[in-house]
């Protein structure tokens, strides 16, 4: 059986300070910051946690399902969208992960856009 | 200077943060604070932010400054001798592009909480791997009483249905003498080597696909067909008491105790079933496995003996021999059959 990247890099202890970095740089970035406004810490600390371990193939699995009724009410843009993958990507490369596991956790991220965008009838994705 | 400037002045100096500025390309600094001159001492009064700074990686902070993205890593510095973790922020000052600001956080508060998680987190991980591993025991132990598909039928519903099985063949062993044996010899040496040949009954009938469902003081019973239906059953259970013969043959050849079984076997419907509350065990049930045990009562030591309703599923691949009409209690006329061996068809 190979590791998920959650194993490999370490498990839980490794994920919880890339989450740490993460959460500093969404809260930093101007594109999305706006998003995090009256959202309390504890939860969305602890929604990205398990859902970054999932991303790497870790325990605690998000179904779509779930992901579409938290981020429905949101209206998040594609462009907000596009600015967390980026921020993620940063992330784990400041965190020297390699570029194939980088790729990866992208990809994952990417497969879930559908269930998180609900910009309304705005151009479309390509 | 003005005033202004030189309050703006001892404001940096005083930060508890280590400051710098730097060039985006070539990574020189044209000012730093007292605490970043502190914490990133150097001999070279020229050294570039990367060679003061450790981890800090001179080609990725240029490719995000041009981007005007923020660059961000933890490290580790020694102060004074002793170990202080740092958080390292870099990110373009203004709208320059040639120009970047560094700014570094003491870290060990966020360091210290960060290794108490870590230990908890240890602590949970390994308890959840523990809580497995008797988990995996546990469905161990219960798949030795019980199949496989019984057993995630009381695992997602909590209980397990009686199944009817309209296709099984099954065999019934015991030995011949086993209380005068077990009077005669030593009961404890007799019963461990009860234990060694119901081990190899068990590793033969697996060998063949049947499984067996229970033992009772020397009785042996095994099955073909249940839970999972099986178009070879009667061929299964055929080969499985050949073998076991041809096994106790070879033992009483070798060994001074000689063990001598008969073996029935019939072919019919059966009930499946999961019995008991607090101590489980799988049972079968019905016509079938009666006429299963008449077989065996009625078989001569070290034979073989079954009815119609295998020998006609048997006929083709195994040699049997017809002893005739016999009246069963309770089933009326039977004629019945040796299982003699397999017919062996080479194929070139």
């Amino acid at each position: 059986m190979t590791q998920s990247i959650f194993e490999r890099y370490g498990g839980f202890s490794v994920v919880s300070r890339v989450v740490s970095d993460f959460y500093r740089r969404v809260i930093d970035s101007p594109l999305v910051s706006d998003y995090f406004h009256g959202v309390d810490m504890r939860n969305l600390i602890d929604h990205q946690t398990k859902f970054i371990a999932t991303l790497m193939g870790g325990p605690a699995s998000y179904t779509n399902e779930h992901l579409a009724r938290v981020h429905a009410h949101l209206g998040i843009t594609d462009q907000a969208f596009n600015e967390i993958t980026i921020l993620m990507r940063e992330t784990l490369e400041d965190f020297d992960f390699d570029q194939t596991d980088i790729s990866s956790v992208h990809a994952e991220m990417m497969s879930r856009r559908p269930f998180i965008v609900f910009e309304p009838s705005t151009a479309g994705t390509t | 200077m003005t005033v202004e400037d030189g309050i703006i002045r001892q404001v940096v100096q005083s930060l508890s943060s280590a400051v710098a500025v730097a060039d985006t390309i070539s990574w020189e600094l044209s000012f730093e604070n007292a605490l970043f001159f502190s914490w990133f001492e150097s001999t070279d009064e020229h050294a570039t932010a990367d060679q003061r700074i450790p981890g800090f990686k001179a080609d990725r902070a240029s490719a995000r400054m041009k981007e005007n993205r923020p660059y961000g890593f933890d490290t580790v510095i020694e102060v004074r001798g002793r170990e202080l973790p740092i958080r390292v922020e870099v990110r373009r000052l203004a709208d320059s592009e040639e120009v970047a600001l560094i700014e570094c956080t003491d870290a060990s508060k966020v360091q210290e909480i960060q290794y108490m998680l870590d230990s908890y987190s240890t602590l949970a991980e390994r308890n959840a791997r523990e809580l497995q591993k008797e988990r995996d025991r546990v469905e161990k132990l219960l798949l030795n009483i019980m199949p496989r598909a019984v057993f995630d039928e009381l695992k997602d519903y909590g209980t397990a249905t009686p199944q009817r099985f309209e296709e099984a063949t099954i065999l019934m062993l015991d030995f011949v003498g086993f209380t005068d044996m077990a009077v005669a010899s030593d009961p404890s040496a007799i019963i461990s080597e009860l234990n060694d040949i119901f081990s190899s009954f068990d590793r033969i009938a697996e060998t063949f696909g049947a499984e067996r469902i229970k033992t009772i003081g020397d009785a042996y019973m095994a099955v073909s067909g249940v839970p999972e239906a099986n178009p070879d059953h009667a061929a299964n259970i055929a080969r499985t008491a050949l073998r076991i013969r041809r096994y106790l043959e070879r033992r009483n050849a070798a060994h001074p105790q000689e063990w001598r079984a008969r073996i029935g076997i019939n072919t019919g419907p059966v009930i499946g079933s999961l019995v008991g509350v607090q101590r489980y065990v799988y049972d079968l049930f019905g016509p079938g496995v009666n006429l299963a045990a008449r077989m065996e009562t009625i078989s001569d030591p070290m034979q073989i003996t079954l009815n119609e309703a295998t020998a006609s599923l048997l006929e083709d691949d195994f040699v049997l021999s017809e002893l005739g009409e016999f009246e069963i209690k309770g089933f009326g006329s039977q004629r019945l059959f040796r299982l003699e061996s397999e017919i062996r068809s080479f194929r070139v």
